[in-house]
């Protein structure tokens, strides 16, 4: 087992064309450079570290198995931040009920409200729409275009802008809602 | 207008450095969207930045490999659908044959089978008379479909080892 830094911003492109196939270390390279951004993709999209190393390592053996080559880094990274939001967003529709039901009779001391900011911040996040996650992380954390985030999450990119509007909205909303909300110096 | 607007990345980026330009300044107070984006790319700037450690991801290596092994058993299953598909069919067949046989001679086997039972035995009378009742055509099929039902029986078992 190997450390990787959590988070590392990425930029996304278009789906695969095998022309060269990628080679263990070639892969290796290519995981190193993209895994942390996808795990905190993933866990923050679930808010659940095991579901998100499941997640990881289910996108990678999609991955592989659609024989990458390895000629342009961007068409790969693409390709496996829409393979994540897809697997993410199957989980989401199979987990629906069961996730709904297990908040309601979970514990007070252990429901992820439990007064600090990073379960507020945590709790603020997860009370969007999958899609809306998705979006605002993409645009702001990934720092992808529309046309990347469209290509992503599987919508056409002029409807992006209005999405993103929204949900940029509706997190405003929340925050301020709940006290959370920073101050803009402009 | 549904294009970016192609401020919005500048915005982000100014929030987040707070390194803002009069025209930025400007551009967001006459833009929607990037207001929108100015309000909350502070907060997902710090959400994003909470959880900055060092997370153990699954080696490589190891993903590589299973996916290697996923691979290969996924070409086995795709090698061994014809065969699986004969089998399915051989067992339809078989039982079919079964089916009409033993509706064609029900009585007729029922009858061979009591000539087996204790009390024809203790009359001493199960062998000849038993063989008699039944002709050697449906004797010869009853061997035939038991043997096919045994064989296939055995290839399933010995493909799946």
């Amino acid at each position: 087992m190997s450390a990787m830094p959590f988070g590392a911003a990425v930029r996304t492109a278009a789906p695969l064309r095998p022309e060269r196939s990628m080679d263990e270390a070639a892969f290796e390279a290519f995981y190193r450079k993209t895994a942390g951004g996808i795990w905190a993709y993933i866990y923050r999209m679930t808010g659940d570290a095991a579901m998100a190393d499941d997640l990881l390592q289910k996108t990678f053996f999609k991955f592989l198995r659609s024989n990458p080559s390895i000629a342009d880094d961007d068409h790969l990274r693409r390709y496996v931040y829409k393979t994540a939001t897809n697997l993410v967003f199957d989980h989401f529709r199979e987990t629906k009920r069961d996730r709904a039901r297990a908040y309601e009779w979970m514990p007070a001391e252990v429901r992820p409200d439990r007064g600090d900011l990073r379960h507020d911040m945590a709790r603020v996040f997860a009370d969007l729409k999958p899609q809306e996650r998705a979006l605002l992380w993409l645009a702001h954390v990934e720092g992808n275009s529309h046309e990347e985030i469209a290509e992503a999450i599987g919508v056409k990119a002029k409807s992006i802008k209005v999405m993103l509007f929204r949900a940029r909205k509706r997190l405003g909303e929340m925050l301020t809602k709940k006290g959370l909300a920073p101050e803009v110096t402009r | 207008m549904t294009t970016e607007c192609p401020f919005e990345p500048n915005v982000i980026d100014a929030v987040t450095s707070d390194a803002w330009t009069e025209s930025l300044r400007a551009h967001v107070a006459s833009c929607d969207d990037c207001a929108a984006a100015a309000e909350v790319a502070p907060w997902m700037a710090r959400f994003s930045g909470i959880d900055a450690r060092e997370h153990i991801l699954p080696d490589p290596a190891v993903l590589w490999l299973k996916a290697k092994l996923l691979q290969t058993s996924a070409a086995v299953e795709r090698a061994s659908l014809p065969i699986t598909r004969l089998q399915i069919a051989a067992y339809l067949i078989i039982a079919a044959c079964w089916a009409a046989l033993l509706t064609w001679k029900s009585s007729a086997l029922q009858a061979w089978i009591n000539h087996f039972s204790p009390g024809h035995m203790i009359l001493g009378a199960a062998g000849a008379e038993a063989t008699a009742s039944m002709s050697l055509t449906v004797l010869l099929a009853v061997a035939i479909l038991a043997s096919a039902t045994v064989g296939v029986a055995m290839h399933t078992i010995l493909a799946e080892e």
